[in-house]
């Protein structure tokens, strides 16, 4: 271990931070979509109002 | 024989796959417009864009190549990884020709090209675009169906029936979603794919052992399995190429730069650069984890490539197996449908630009598009999975890969940075990046040259392409007299 230590420090940090990413980017990506979607309904919701009003 | 349960891990795979196409299916009645299939109409946001980038760069093309790396010349065989990884942090931390690109508000690369050097040129770096890509992801579905095929234990005969119902499944989300479909989709598969990949390596970690794989690699390889400045297969000019071959694809790789495009605005596109850049360490060193525990246990093999799937298709425990996968499944989906859309709307957005003198309306851009991609996928199917490959898959690759990027990263930053840029240069650079690698692969195979081209090596041949093709820009642009060159070039 103490030999090669930086692949041991890489390999371990490989796992440690993807975890940790994958736990964080699913609660946060998923609260992203929600936000994208909302904000697609409500410009299309705009632009068919725009749309009308001509 | 392979630990696969058709009952239980069939369960699995089968219940993500439902999951995926529903998801996928459910965000196309927000598609309306073109800009909202082409770049989810840039509403992308951090943490979304983290998950698609990261889904979308990891294929199971990519962890068959990234393990043989560690099985071949062990843990050295991640530094591609770790030089992406650097070049992705500074680009993102800097703003290095992302800020111009994402400012233009443009939807591909060849669309800022026009500004600076005319619409010839974004149609020549548009077809150079698209034949790099499609011809280098030509490869994908079958390569995957081997993975697929010996880590479940499933009858080679039926890879190229599996890979078609996969790829039509993808087709149809993609067809109908866009990026919009991609992003959620990608968001589900970073999750499944994540913890497939995190699950198994600690799986290998815990059952090889890390001494295990150290005292393997240092039996094999040596301290160059270790430094690959003093493998005998890699040595200064293997990092110099790849260092030069993954800035380029960090700059310029469209499937790349198209969550940028996508992103809300720049600062969130600098974000998912910086965010996502250790992912390219895990992306390599994980599977190298993978191929180093592969020779640990089964000692050197005939086929390399193959060694990480036989390994893992007896050490995966049923239930697991189900998840890995699901996991690959996941890898191979995001990858192929991103880059499905991301080739067609070069093909939409530049090669087919001429064909547009007039404004088409957005029901007939969506049309087109659609039908690109189905082509695309008819290409795929044909091209790649019905048609063998012949010859080193490699070489392929790495060829495909270099003409596109030493041209279009040169010709990114000179349209970036470079006011006496100008249409010749560009020219100049694109020839010089096509005919080096082409040329290197006909020395390669007439036996006349084959010795002379053994001797320069493909890292010498690639380092010329990217230096040459600086080199034919500068001259170019030099050369053009500055009467010749438009107002609009000189302006831009």
């Amino acid at each position: 271990m103490a030999k090669h230590w930086f692949w041991w420090l890489m390999t371990m940090a490989c796992v440690v931070w993807y975890s940790t990413i994958t736990i964080y980017v699913a609660i946060r990506g998923g609260a992203d979509i929600k936000h994208m979607l909302a904000r697609l309904d409500a410009t299309k919701a705009r632009e068919d109002r725009e749309a009308k009003e001509l | 024989m392979t630990h696969f349960n058709w009952l239980l891990d069939g369960s699995i795979v089968g219940l993500y796959l439902m999951a995926t196409m529903a998801a996928g299916l459910m965000v196309r009645k927000y598609v309306g417009k073109v800009e909202h299939f082409l770049v989810a109409g840039r509403e992308m946001d951090v943490y979304l864009g983290i998950a698609s980038l990261a889904a979308t760069e990891f294929g199971i093309v990519t962890c068959m190549y990234t393990a043989q790396n560690g099985f071949e010349k062990g843990f050295a065989g991640a530094t591609p990884g770790i030089l992406m990884a650097i070049a992705m942090a500074v680009v993102g931390l800097t703003g290095f020709v992302l800020k111009p690109l994402r400012d233009s508000g443009v939807m591909t690369i060849p669309e800022l090209f026009e500004k600076k050097f005319g619409p010839r040129i974004r149609w020549a770096a548009g077809v150079v675009i698209v034949l790099g890509g499609l011809l280098n992801m030509g490869v994908f579905l079958r390569t995957g169906g081997q993975f697929l095929v010996l880590v479940s234990g499933l009858d080679v005969k039926y890879l190229e029936i599996m890979m078609t119902a996969l790829l039509v499944g993808v087709a149809v989300y993609t067809i109908l979603g866009g990026m919009l479909s991609v992003l959620v989709t990608d968001y589900m598969q970073f999750i499944v794919m994540s913890a497939g990949l995190i699950v198994v390596t600690i799986l290998i970690l815990m059952n090889v052992g890390w001494e295990s794989m150290v005292s393997t690699v240092e039996l094999q390889y040596g301290a160059g399995g270790f430094n690959p400045f003093i493998n005998p297969t890699m040595g200064w000019q293997y990092v110099l190429f790849n260092l030069m071959l993954n800035t380029a694809a960090v700059l310029t790789w469209q499937t790349i730069i198209a969550r940028v495009l996508a992103a809300k605005d720049t600062a969130t596109g600098r974000k998912v650069y910086t965010r996502t850049s250790f992912f390219f360490v895990c992306r390599f060193l994980i599977p190298g984890i993978w191929g180093i525990a592969a020779l640990a246990s089964l000692g050197p093999v005939v086929n390399s490539l193959e060694a990480m799937p036989r390994y893992l298709s007896t050490s995966v425990p049923p239930g697991l197996m189900g998840l890995l996968i699901a996991a690959m499944l996941a890898a191979d989906m995001s990858t192929d449908s991103s880059y499905m859309l991301t080739w067609g709307s070069v093909i939409y957005n530049d090669i087919m630009a001429p064909f547009r003198k007039t404004q088409w309306s957005e029901k007939r851009g969506l049309f087109w598009n659609r039908s690109i991609i189905a082509f695309i996928g008819i290409f795929l199917l044909l091209y790649g999975l019905w048609y063998p490959l012949k010859g080193d898959l490699w070489t392929y690759l790495g060829v495909t890969g270099t003409i596109y990027l030493a041209s279009i990263s040169v010709l990114l930053i000179a349209c970036c940075y470079w006011r006496r840029a100008n249409s010749w240069g560009a020219g100049a650079a694109i020839l010089i990046s096509a005919v080096i690698p082409i040329t290197y692969l006909v020395m390669e195979q007439v036996p006349a040259t084959a010795g002379l081209a053994k001797s320069i090596g493909p890292y010498y041949s690639g380092i010329a392409t990217y230096l040459l093709s600086g080199a034919a820009m500068i001259i170019g642009s030099l050369l053009k007299p500055q009467s010749a060159t438009p107002l609009t070039e000189r302006t831009a």
